[in-house]
């Protein structure tokens, strides 16, 4: 560098010398790329001093620059270009910039520092706030589906505080925990569902999205082996934002929507409900009278159902009309030393199920100071109280999708109108909203404060105390005229305090070791204590229901409070080396203890290599126009999983009791050998760019093997117990991702660009030892991907006396299966029958900008998995019983000669209502998962009013699905399984997510 | 590379300083006890052994869930002249009570699972209070929890393998599977062991054995724990399913003289009860903080606590033909759901659960003195009589051994005994015999993927 220095002061020199005397004039112009789209925010600078400027929204700037200065015009993701000004300089000066070929220099957060996009050799997926900002859902997580490719992002069901799972390349574990590791500002985040009732809260409901910068995705071994045993399922790294410098920044956003179940069934009605119902009743061999003994039994009078005088629809009072509000204000900004952050955020959420809310407050600052030109120091507060009226699990009575199968002809209220009506067939769950209360109170801190010390020019040392603290009080009143009625009402109050405190310390080294080569690398420790307590008590026997919380309860019948803790101590170290731009290597390794292993196997290692060659910076490439950006990935690594229960190496025993007399009885069986699962993952990875980057993707093939399973490996009842947690058993993930993005458009007023991507992911279970693991309808079988459907197969029906058909599926001598057909199920053998987990996930969005529209969108689809309704058997059971049943079933079979595959109908007659594929359907689905539409009022005129940004938009969420599935929703689950790893893609009166359309206002100042 | 040794104390410190973080890693659980401190001292074997009735006394095996099983599989659930033919019916969602009452159960039946899996529960408790009785010092201590743990032992192993087995067949050798027979105790992985299914004869002979031991083993009176005459009428109750009408009515003999135990006043005082009654031998013992009553549950309607409005289950006409006074108690000792009949015998919620009434013990002592031709005690005939004087039921005047079946029905409907009188009786339930596959349980297909050993019962192939 030192030899251009000098000829840039020779030539200075020279330039003053020819000119004599220092001239000053002022240079504006255009700052615009090649397509002649201007670019605002570009930093224009003079060279060597801190004089500079930024260019306007279209592209303006105006500088002050002396004959001789070097004006420096440089944009993130451009070419930066030099410019002396000499005297023949006109002061109009336009610039076009041109897109770097790389268009890397962007900033990726990794574990422990930041990178760029260009020296990465790892596969990250990297998601910005302008992709997720919008999206009217309370839960950060539901913003990101479709947005990653090889992430499927899930929601449980339409609940507000509905659970997410999130799976990272696939399903890696058995009985182990699936949920990727959730990282915030450097500090790992608590991530445990504390729902009282099975129904899961998301943990993470307390974060304002709009607080959110990035969120990058760790998905293979070498960016998520830095963490170690937690890295299997993905690391998901969440970065706030932060201030900038620069002049004081007022950002608002508001929005407002209202929502809609995405689907509703349809169900008979009290004409079609007599009519099939007594049908069923004659089949099995009662009279007309006894039909009318019956429904009169649900019916208020005879008339209600003979003559259609009631008519309930049943569906129509649980999926009720929802709504979305969400407030937020940001102030930012910040000098040279000290930038800052201050957000406040409020969501109202009225979800689509009746009585089911979530309300959020949230407030967050982050500041950073520079100390000196050694130290600097600043921390991130982010405070949130969310409160959620909430409902049963969707396996109560209560629940108010359990509602449909109430009997068309019962009425809901009573004929005032106000009080529910007790004479239904099932407990009705009106009264819930009635006479109960279920409320949850959340609090939640997350801070982080640092202290940089650069101790020399290549050297830093940071030091990094995070805090995590989530509270919750969930409190339940059930009054006498609920299902609690025969002990006069029952309440209960349940406290959570889980704290975690994070401790990192760590060296990072950076320097240009010769020309063209640099070495980054770091060094550093980490410790984390978590730590829960829990508090409960319930009573019953309430003097009014208007007392309602547990300090009226006459007995209290319960009460209790646990202390648990785990925590972490690492080691961890990483070194890059880019050599001549162009090729990167990386190693890391990492050192794990944790509490929660067996003190043999306390420790472990977690290694990870990678490299990357950018082709197109070698010279026979580097000034192809076509082919622009070319760069091979490859890497291995090793991770763990520690998600099972803190204590899962040991046999304990726990206090229980009888008749008030002290117990002791034998919880679980241990095995003291246990570690955590080994993830060995390599990935292949090819970065591409054509026609200046104008098209640019990546391709990864990867092979995740997980071995070591942490596996709930049934045993014989006989020895007492279920099942014991061992490492047993292997599981491999195999897939392709591909990215591609498109800049179809990019000329001024008109620029569109796509992104799409398609991951397609294979499971296989390598090895089991112990055979088959049969959870309910899902199996694990070697050989097989994991949680496959496993279910007698139904035949239909037969055509000559309605009876439903099984095939017997009994291995023949041959091996091949027995296809014959048999009426009893008994006879029949369960087989494979379809996998829980889809094979190819895709996401594909546009956005548009047309002037001062903007337009965006995006598709998210699935494909291979299939969907097992576990209320199918009530729902769609050819009455068996009374629950009101969907319209499909009025396809029965009726006469001999019926070609159906709706069995005939028989009252308590169970034709055909077993576990069986009869209930197992396709769940491939696509869904217009959001779409925003917006108008910027044109800076002319809002400048005006001091406002620099006035947009007005649309924004809708899940507004279309496409799918055959003919339930609610291919994507509900059963939220009181969701927790379990093998009952998986099982639906139970489970509620399909909202379909939201909401309108809005970003204001800048 | 200076600058790094400059500051290499630093990091050395800065890496190193907390390694006494280490000691932090040994975290110990603070709700649990490793099996070590649970089996050391003789507080914690009594805990164990409380820990065994808690386990028995649940409701998925003796707080209603298995009584429920042998009730609604030995309903007639056929229609005949448009009259439900059986004196219950189920009205209830749940699949697995409808599996009974269909006599198609399926081996993922959701009420069978339990009958096995917290049976053996159960029988693991047991075996560990029996394994480290040594530590007990007191010998007449030791000597009482050795008893009280064989007696829940034995009863476990009765109800699984009426349950799990063909039938008893009097006077043959029962070389038909019944279920393994387990007496050593798992607190270790490498304890686990893959058994296969005993004879119902080994069964038998183990678990009369263990009562026999109980017997000789426990006190004449123990609070609402088990004492020598729970062990007496339990037996009797098995010889009784067995055909040993002479043991049988002996053992209730001995109960009956010298077990202190009384009918209550009336029949309805014998149910519904907090405390146990006079006429209660052995109960399950439900409070409102500990232990749910299954019987409430499915037998209750939804104003008491029960799961509908009706009640899951609802007695039917035939039911009451069995009567043949309409000022018996026994016949009016219901009350109305919506529209239908509700057992009056599981109305509270928090009740006691009656397993070993002296009612009981008057039925088998009747009946094996009428089938011996022996008038021990009392004749048949003052006996039976005796017993529904209780309930204000007029004196019958002569007897014979149908009409006290029906006595049975009638003083012990709806308590768990129906499949188990019609299988020793050897009749007919709905056209099925009483040896058919259809009323032995399938092994749950849990166990049976568990455990290669196992093998299924005949009529259950998936």
């Amino acid at each position: 560098m030192k030899s251009s220095y000098n000829l840039l002061l020779t030539l200075t020199m020279a330039l003053i010398t020819q000119l004599a005397v220092s001239q000053t004039n002022t240079y504006s112009g255009v700052v615009s790329d090649p397509d002649g789209f201007p670019l605002p925010g570009a930093n224009v600078l003079i060279k060597g001093t801190t004089t500079g400027t930024q260019t306007d929204f279209d592209g303006n700037y105006s500088i002050d620059a002396s004959i001789g200065d070097v004006i420096v015009f440089s944009y993130v993701g451009m070419r930066t270009v030099e410019t002396t000004v000499t005297n023949d300089t006109p002061t109009t000066l336009n610039m076009v910039l041109d897109i770097d070929a790389q268009s890397l220099d962007e900033v990726v957060v990794v574990g422990y520092g930041t990178s760029t996009k260009r020296k990465v050799t790892d596969n990250i997926a990297s998601i910005s706030s302008e992709q997720i900002a919008e999206i009217p859902t309370p839960s950060v997580q539901n913003t990101l589906a479709g947005k990653a490719a090889g992430v499927q992002i899930n929601q449980v069901n339409g609940k507000a505080e509905s659970g997410i799972k999130i799976r990272v390349r696939g399903v890696a574990t058995i009985s182990s925990s699936q949920e990727p590791l959730y990282v915030i500002d450097g500090v790992p985040m608590i991530n445990n569902d504390e729902s009282v009732n099975g129904s899961p809260i998301n943990p993470l409901v307390g974060i304002n999205p709009q607080d959110i910068e990035s969120i990058q995705i760790l998905k293979d071994a070498s960016s998520a082996a830095i963490y170690g045993a937690r890295g299997t399922n993905g690391v998901v790294l969440i970065t706030t934002k932060k201030g900038k410098e620069g002049k004081t920044r007022v950002s608002l956003n508001t929005s407002y929507g209202f929502s809609q179940p995405t689907n509703k069934r349809e169900w008979l009605n009290t004409a079609e409900y007599v009519e099939l119902f007594t049908e069923a009743a004659l089949n099995s061999g009662f009279t007309e009278d006894d039909a009318a003994f019956f429904f009169n039994l649900f019916a208020e009078n005879e008339e209600d159902w003979r003559d259609g005088l009631v008519d309930t629809d049943w569906q129509d009072l649980a999926l009720v009309d929802g709504s979305v509000e969400d407030f937020s204000v940001n102030v930012s900004g910040g000098n040279e030393k000290t930038t800052f952050f201050i957000s406040t955020g409020y969501n109202k959420t009225d979800a689509i199920i009746r009585g089911n809310d979530l309300e959020r407050y949230s407030l967050r600052t982050n500041l950073n100071h520079t100390i000196s030109e050694k130290f600097s120091t600043g921390f991130g507060v982010g405070i949130s109280k969310t409160k959620v009226n909430r409902l049963s699990n969707d396996n109560a009575f209560a629940t108010p999708l359990q509602g449909i199968a109430q009997v068309p002809f019962s009425k809901p209220y009573q004929d005032d109108g106000v009080i529910p009506n007790p004479n239904t067939l099932y407990y009705n769950f009106l009264f819930q909203e009635y006479n109960a209360d279920h409320q949850s109170n959340i609090w939640r801190v997350l801070a982080n404060v640092y202290l940089q010390w650069n101790m020399t020019e290549n050297l830093n040392f940071r030091t990094e105390v995070g805090y995590d603290f989530n509270s919750q009080v969930e409190e339940r009143f059930f009054g006498s005229l609920t299902e609690s009625a025969s002990t006069n009402g029952f309440a209960d109050a349940n406290a959570v305090q889980n704290e975690k405190y994070v401790l990192n310390n760590y060296f990072t080294f950076n320097k240009d070791l010769a020309e063209d080569i640099n070495m980054e690398a770091i060094l550093g420790m980490s410790f984390e204590d978590d730590r829960r307590r829990l508090q409960f008590v319930e009573g019953q026997e309430f003097p009014s229901d208007d007392l309602q919380t547990v300090s009226s309860a006459s007995e209290i019948v319960g009460g209790g409070s646990t202390r648990t803790a785990f925590n972490f101590l690492s080691y961890f170290a990483r070194t890059n080396f880019s050599l001549w731009n162009k090729l990167l290597l990386k190693a890391s390794l990492r050192y794990d203890g944790s509490s929660r292993f067996g003190a043999d196997e306390r420790y472990g290692w977690f290694p990870a290599f990678s490299a990357g060659y950018i082709l197109s910076e070698e010279e026979f490439l580097r000034d192809n126009n076509t082919l622009t950006l070319l760069k091979l990935r490859a890497s291995w690594g090793v991770t763990g999983n520690a998600g099972i229960g803190n204590f899962a190496s040991r046999s304990l025993f726990q206090g229980a009791s009888y008749n008030n007399r002290a117990a002791l009885v034998p919880t679980q069986i241990g095995d003291p050998s246990l570690k955590w699962e080994t993830t060995t993952q390599w990935d292949l990875g090819l970065d591409f760019g054509f026609a200046r980057n104008r098209i640019t993707g990546e391709i990864d093939y990867y092979n995740k093997t997980t071995s070591d399973l942490l596996l709930a490996q049934p045993v014989p009842s006989t020895s007492g117990f279920l099942n014991i947690t061992r490492n047993v058993g292997e599981i491999r993930n195999t897939g392709v991702e591909f990215v591609l993005n498109t800049k179809n458009f990019i000329k001024e007023n008109f620029r569109w660009t796509t992104s799409f991507n398609i991951a397609r992911n294979i499971n296989e279970v390598i090895d089991l030892p112990g055979g088959d693991i049969i959870s309910g309808v899902n199996i694990v079988r070697e050989g097989e991907s994991i949680a496959d459907f496993y279910l007698v197969e139904f035949a239909g029906v037969d055509p000559d006396n309605g009876d439903a058909l099984f095939y017997r599926n009994t291995p023949l001598e041959d091996g091949s299966l027995d296809r014959s057909t048999t009426n009893n199920f008994n006879e029949a053998s369960r087989v494979i029958a379809g996998s829980a987990f889809p094979d190819l996930i895709a996401g594909l969005t546009n956005t548009i900008n047309f002037y001062d529209f903007d337009f965006s969108f995006t598709f998210q689809g699935q494909w291979g998995a299939s969907i097992f309704n576990s209320g199918g058997r009530f729902q769609s059971a050819s009455a068996d019983f009374f629950d009101n049943q969907s319209r499909d079933q009025l396809d029965r079979w009726q006469q001999p000669g019926d070609i159906t595959n709706v069995p005939q109908a028989r009252l308590f007659g169970a034709n055909g209502t077993q576990n069986s594929t009869r209930y197992l359907q396709n769940a491939d689905f696509i869904r217009l998962r959001n779409l925003s539409f917006g108008y910027t009022i044109p800076t002319t005129f809002t400048e005006k009013f001091s406002i620099s940004r006035l947009r007005l938009y649309f924004t809708g969420f899940n507004l279309l699905t496409f799918t055959d599935y003919n339930g609610w929703d291919p994507e509900a689950t059963a939220d009181f399984n969701a927790d379990n790893a093998l009952n998986v893609g099982r639906e139970f009166y489970s509620a399909p997510p909202a379909k939201t359309y909401s309108i809005g206002v970003n204001i800048d100042f | 590379m200076k600058p790094l040794f400059k500051y290499y104390y630093l990091t050395i410190v800065a890496l190193t300083g907390l390694t006494s973080c280490d000691d932090n890693l040994d975290l110990v659980p603070e709700q649990s006890l490793d099996p070590e401190t649970a089996t050391s001292s003789p507080a914690n074997i009594q805990n164990l052994l409380i820990g065994a009735y808690d386990l028995a006394g649940s409701n998925v095996l003796f707080s209603g869930d298995t009584q429920l099983a042998s009730e609604l599989l030995a309903n007639d659930n056929r229609i005949e002249n448009e009259n439900l033919l059986g004196e219950l019916a189920w009205r209830g969602t749940f699949q697995g009570p409808a599996e009974f009452n269909r006599k198609q159960m399926t081996a993922q039946n959701a009420f069978v699972v339990p009958y096995w899996t917290q049976g053996y529960a159960t029988i693991n408790q047991t075996n560990l209070v029996l394994d480290n009785l040594d530590i007990i010092t007191d010998p007449e201590t030791a000597a009482i929890l050795e008893g009280e743990a064989k007696f829940l032992r034995a009863l476990v192993y009765f109800e699984l393998v009426r349950h799990f087995g063909l039938p008893y067949e009097t006077g043959q050798t029962n070389a038909q599977l019944g279920v393994p027979i387990v007496t050593n105790a798992v607190t270790d992985a490498s304890q686990i062991e893959f058994p296969s299914r005993n004879s119902v004869e080994e069964v038998y002979t183990q678990l009369i054995t263990d009562l026999q031991d109980a017997y000789n083993l426990l006190p004449d009176e123990n609070s609402f724990f088990a004492d020598r005459y729970a062990a007496q009428a339990i037996l009797a109750r098995i010889y009784l399913q067995q055909g040993n009408y002479v043991a049988a009515r002996d053992a209730a003999d001995d109960v009956l003289n010298n077990s202190g135990h009384s009918l209550t006043a009336s029949y309805e005082d014998a149910f519904n009860n907090d405390e146990d009654s006079t006429e209660d031998i052995f109960a399950w013992q439900i409070t409102t903080q500990d232990g749910i009553n299954d019987y409430n549950t499915f037998w209750a309607t939804r104003d008491f606590g029960g799961r509908s409005l009706t009640g899951d289950i609802t007695i039917e006409a035939p039911y009451f033909e069995l009567f043949d006074d309409p000022n018996d108690e026994r016949s009016t000792f219901f009350y109305e759901g919506n529209g239908t009949l509700a057992s009056g015998k599981w109305q509270s919620q928090f009740a006691n659960v009656p397993f070993l009434r002296l009612a009981e013990m008057h039925l088998i002592r009747a009946e094996c003195n009428f089938r011996e031709g022996s008038n021990i005690g009392l004749s048949p005939l003052e006996e039976i009589n005796a017993l529904r004087a209780r309930s204000n039921a007029s004196a019958l005047g002569a007897l014979d051994l149908e009409e006290i079946l029906r006595e049975r029905k009638r003083e012990l409907g709806f308590e768990g005994f129906a499949l188990h009188d019609l299988k020793r009786t050897k009749q007919d339930v709905a056209g099925i015999p009483y040896n058919a596959d259809e009323l032995v349980m399938p092994i749950p297909q849990r166990e049976i993927d568990a455990n290669p050993n196992l093998v299924q019962n005949p009529g259950y192939v998936n």
